[in-house]
């Protein structure tokens, strides 16, 4: 059923979740903005860094807490351009869970509506590629918020940072590690570990990296990192 | 956008900043503002962030961290590193941002760099924000001014180069150990140690080893062989006392300049206790000069004709320009000018004395215009007067005769030795400026109480007035009534304000400046009409309004300044403008007489050098803040 998806950009809709009309409409709005080009040059895409804060580190079982979200539009980060929300909890999550991303259990419990916080995340995201470092878990976190609350699946379309830097530094590091260990390469850091929107302004720093390193090796555009990505994903499985 | 990333972002960025001069101090609205403009890129090692190639700057960069490297590019170098590392906190490039300029140096980042950058815009209205970013830019400016100047003794040093330097500090021209004595020593003990240690003077020191009086060779023939003093008294009977004194690390010219002024032979240098280090001669002096003081002074002194004079007026102007070309400063340099040339003017006057009975009269022989303000530069044509007192006894008019009479000869020789008429009549020989105290205040006050346009010219002129010889104090009580006056009569000043905003300082608002003021020097700006004359007009009224006596302009506003409550940094960032105007306009007058023309004040600006051009700019910048001031003052 790729195609279809492809067609429409969101995935048949759950029947088991109805949205109120205002919010049906913005996901049809949503849906409706052009795509993106991605054949574009870097300095002329707008990426979108993201990092999420969930209960645990189960991408199954766990709930998404927050989404911290920073562009990288034309090279450069702005700082007005740069998004973070935080969810509703019905349910709090663990206090050893709260200890890590020092959201407290009133701050969940005050948080956006879900359904209306992942509305207000795709309109800033607009079309833009999705960035992330090990993005399975952030990709899987909000896939699956998605689905249980908008009903939908929307076709986002995410590059691992975690991938693509092993290609385009292979002298420096020539494998899978923690995002630290590329931060402390280039020394950057972090001015709030494990809150959603410093780790995404750290992880868009890293990406502005990459992507004039992508340049200057002729991997100049969103295009050519997924299929770096994709390729080394395809060697390491068959390696 | 969304409100509450943004403000943790900017929130992350004013943290990074602060650690960071001048972030550190800056205004919290104004810290908002710029951590939410500024915009963080990415430079890898060895890009290139600014090149001159890359045209006017409009980007403002701030080092998140990395280093960046900035050279000169091109042939000349217009500041005095060739290279200088940035680093974390590190701004780049002001002064082309500020200008709107292509940079002269290349910034490249030297390992992977992080830069905030603001753009051009912004950047202006931050400097409007927050007073202490715009002191730190404009500070950053004030030393591209020193660069600057040191940069001219660089080009000139060539030319000079048979010259040791007179900006080097009185400590390296001292060789020998101070010789000195206490002030009980008889004065036989003095002169048998003189004779036999070749020393030409004795140092009388306290029991500090301060300096108390000095004694020299010629001093023995006046003081103690002719009036046949007995060498058994101690030397404090004949020493001078309060010998000039400066700090060992004052430099070479001050020392000229001392002599100069005071006509003294020696002075000494002193530690940062007041002990004496070492003795500087005029003779010291003269070793490190082709054209030596001592020669134009005892030349100027001892000139019995004019045309004597004549070439002791040349001479002047040769050492000044030896000074321009050893890095002496406009301030220093103009005042030395002036000095010197009251030398000459005094030595004119002395001469004319000698075929004119003037004894029993009161009078002063006053100077108008730059002299008065002891700020001439190399073109300088007369402009004077005589004030005198005229006793009951005396026939009033029988005594301007001769005065007038008196004052026709010394115009007369001062065109010969150098200074030409003054074209607009302003000279002593003219009756209407050969007048009694009281008419001087009469004349005054008519220009006060009525100030229409050609009162306020005059005030321009003769309001700068100075005493230059014969009862000097005769000017200071005619400064006091004139305070007093101006005090009484707030109109004027304000209506003074008026007419200096007249004429604003020529910055363009599309080019740089505005070169078409006039029509027979296209692309050109007349420094003095539009550049000097406004740091002039404006220190004369705020002088007026605090009651100053000084006439020179950088202490008008130094003084000024501070009875008016400004920022001292505020005030030396104007007087350094006001500096460097007089340093353009001194270079210009030498190059055009080195090419055998009359010096005149045209400067143009695509002539100059990169620097040069952005720091002229600023100072008009300074200037016009200084006439904002007056327009606040006074309400024009």
């Amino acid at each position: 059923m790729q195609w279809l998806k492809n067609l429409f950009g969101v995935a048949a809709a759950d029947p088991d979740v109805s949205l109120p009309p205002e919010q049906a409409a913005a996901l049809e709005e949503w849906r409706k903005r052009p795509p993106e080009d991605f054949s574009q040059p870097h300095f002329r895409t707008r990426y979108v860094v993201v990092d999420v804060e969930a209960s645990g580190l189960n991408m199954i079982k766990d709930r998404l807490i927050s989404i911290g979200a920073v562009a990288v539009n034309g090279g450069m980060i702005d700082p007005l351009d740069a998004f973070g929300i935080v969810l509703r909890q019905d349910e709090v999550s663990s206090h050893e869970n709260i200890l890590i991303h020092g959201i407290g259990g009133s701050a969940q419990q005050d948080g956006v509506e879900p359904a209306e916080a992942l509305l207000r995340f795709l309109d800033y995201v607009g079309k833009a590629p999705l960035v992330a470092y090990h993005a399975e878990f952030d990709q899987a976190m909000i896939d699956r918020a998605m689905k249980r609350y908008l009903g939908v699946s929307p076709d986002l379309r995410w590059i691992d940072l975690a991938w693509v830097l092993p290609e385009l530094y292979r002298e420096r590091i020539d494998a899978q590690v923690q995002l630290d260990d590329w931060l402390a390469q280039f020394g950057i850091s972090n001015f709030l570990r494990h809150n959603a929107i410093a780790d995404a302004y750290a992880t868009a720093q890293l990406l502005q990296v990459a992507l004039t390193r992508g340049a200057a090796l002729g991997k100049e555009s969103a295009q050519v990192f997924m299929d770096t990505e994709r390729a080394r994903r395809w060697v390491r499985r068959a390696g | 956008m969304s409100t509450n990333a943004t403000r943790m972002l900017v929130d992350a960025t004013i943290e990074a900043l602060r650690r960071h001069s001048p972030f550190d101090r800056m205004e919290r609205e104004a810290l908002i503002f710029l951590a939410e403009k500024a915009k963080l890129g990415y430079f890898p090692k060895d890009s290139y962030i600014v090149t001159p190639e890359m045209g006017p700057v409009n980007t403002f960069y701030i080092i998140q961290r990395g280093k960046v490297l900035a050279r000169q590019s091109g042939e000349i170098n217009v500041t005095e590193y060739s290279s200088l590392t940035l680093g974390m906190g590190e701004c780049f490039p002001i002064g082309s941002v500020m200008a709107r300029r292509a940079s002269t140096n290349s910034y490249v980042a030297i390992v992977d760099t992080f830069c905030y950058q603001l753009a051009a815009e912004d950047f202006v209205q931050l400097m409007q924000m927050s007073q202490q970013f715009n002191l730190f830019c404009t500070q950053y400016i004030a030393t591209l001014l020193n660069q600057s100047r040191r940069q001219l003794q660089v080009q000139f040093a060539q030319r000079a180069a048979e010259q040791q330097s007179m900006s080097s500090p009185l400590s390296s021209i001292i060789s020998k150990a101070p010789v000195s004595v206490g002030p009980e020593t008889p004065i036989r003990q003095v002169v048998e140690a003189m004779v036999s240690g070749h020393v030409g003077s004795m140092v009388v020191v306290d029991e500090n080893q301060q300096p108390i009086g000095i004694f020299t060779q010629s001093d023995a023939l006046k003081r103690i062989l002719l009036p046949g003093l007995s060498l058994d008294r101690p030397i404090a009977d004949v020493m001078s006392s309060h010998p000039h004194a400066l700090p060992e690390h004052a430099h070479v010219y001050d020392a000229a300049l001392a002599m100069a002024m005071h006509s003294v032979r020696h002075v000494l240098a002193v530690d940062g206790e007041g002990r004496l280090k070492g003795v500087v001669s005029e003779r010291d002096l003269f070793t490190l000069q082709r054209v030596g003081l001592r020669q134009i002074r005892q030349s100027i002194e001892g000139a019995q004709d004019i045309a004597v004079l004549r070439q002791a007026g040349a001479d002047v102007r040769q050492l000044a320009l030896n000074m321009l070309a050893q890095g002496v400063g406009a301030e220093q340099l103009t005042q030395f000018i002036s000095a010197l040339n009251d030398t000459v003017t005094r030595r004119v006057i002395q001469l004319n004395l000698a075929r004119h009975d003037l004894y029993g009269i009161e009078w002063t022989w006053l100077s108008f215009g730059s002299e008065g303000r002891d700020e001439q530069t190399f073109s300088t044509d007369q402009d004077n007067g005589i004030l005198y007192i005229c006793p009951d006894i005396m026939n009033r008019e029988e005594l301007e005769l001769r005065l007038l009479e008196f004052a026709q000869d010394v115009n007369r020789d001062l065109d010969a030795v150098g200074f030409p008429f003054c074209k607009g009549n302003i000279m002593a020989s003219n009756s209407e400026l050969c007048l009694t105290l009281e008419a001087w205040e009469e004349k005054f006050l008519r220009w006060i109480r009525v100030p229409e346009p050609q009162a306020l010219l005059n005030a321009s002129i003769f309001f700068d007035f100075r005493g230059l010889y014969g009862a000097t104090h005769l000017a200071d009580r005619l400064r006091m009534s004139l305070l007093k006056m101006v005090k009484s009569q707030g109109v004027f000043l304000r209506m003074m304000a008026s007419n200096a905003l007249q004429v604003q300082p020529p910055l363009g608002k599309i080019r740089d400046f505005v070169t078409d003021l006039n029509p027979e020097h296209p692309g050109c700006i007349d420094l003095k009409t539009y550049g000097a004359r406004l740091f002039i007009d404006a220190a004369r009224i705020f002088s007026l309004a605090t009651g100053l006596y000084n006439t020179n302009t950088v202490q008008r506003i130094r003084l000024s300044g501070q009875r008016m409550g400004m920022a001292s940094d505020e005030t030396a960032a104007i007087v350094e403008g006001f500096n460097f105007i007089q340093l353009l306009r001194l270079r210009h007058q030498h190059f055009e007489h080195e090419h055998g023309r009359p010096g005149d004040n045209f400067i143009n600006p695509d002539q100059l050098n990169e620097l040069d051009r952005r720091i002229l700019k600023e100072s008009f910048r300074q200037v016009r803040k200084l006439q904002q001031r007056l327009k606040l003052d006074y309400q024009v």
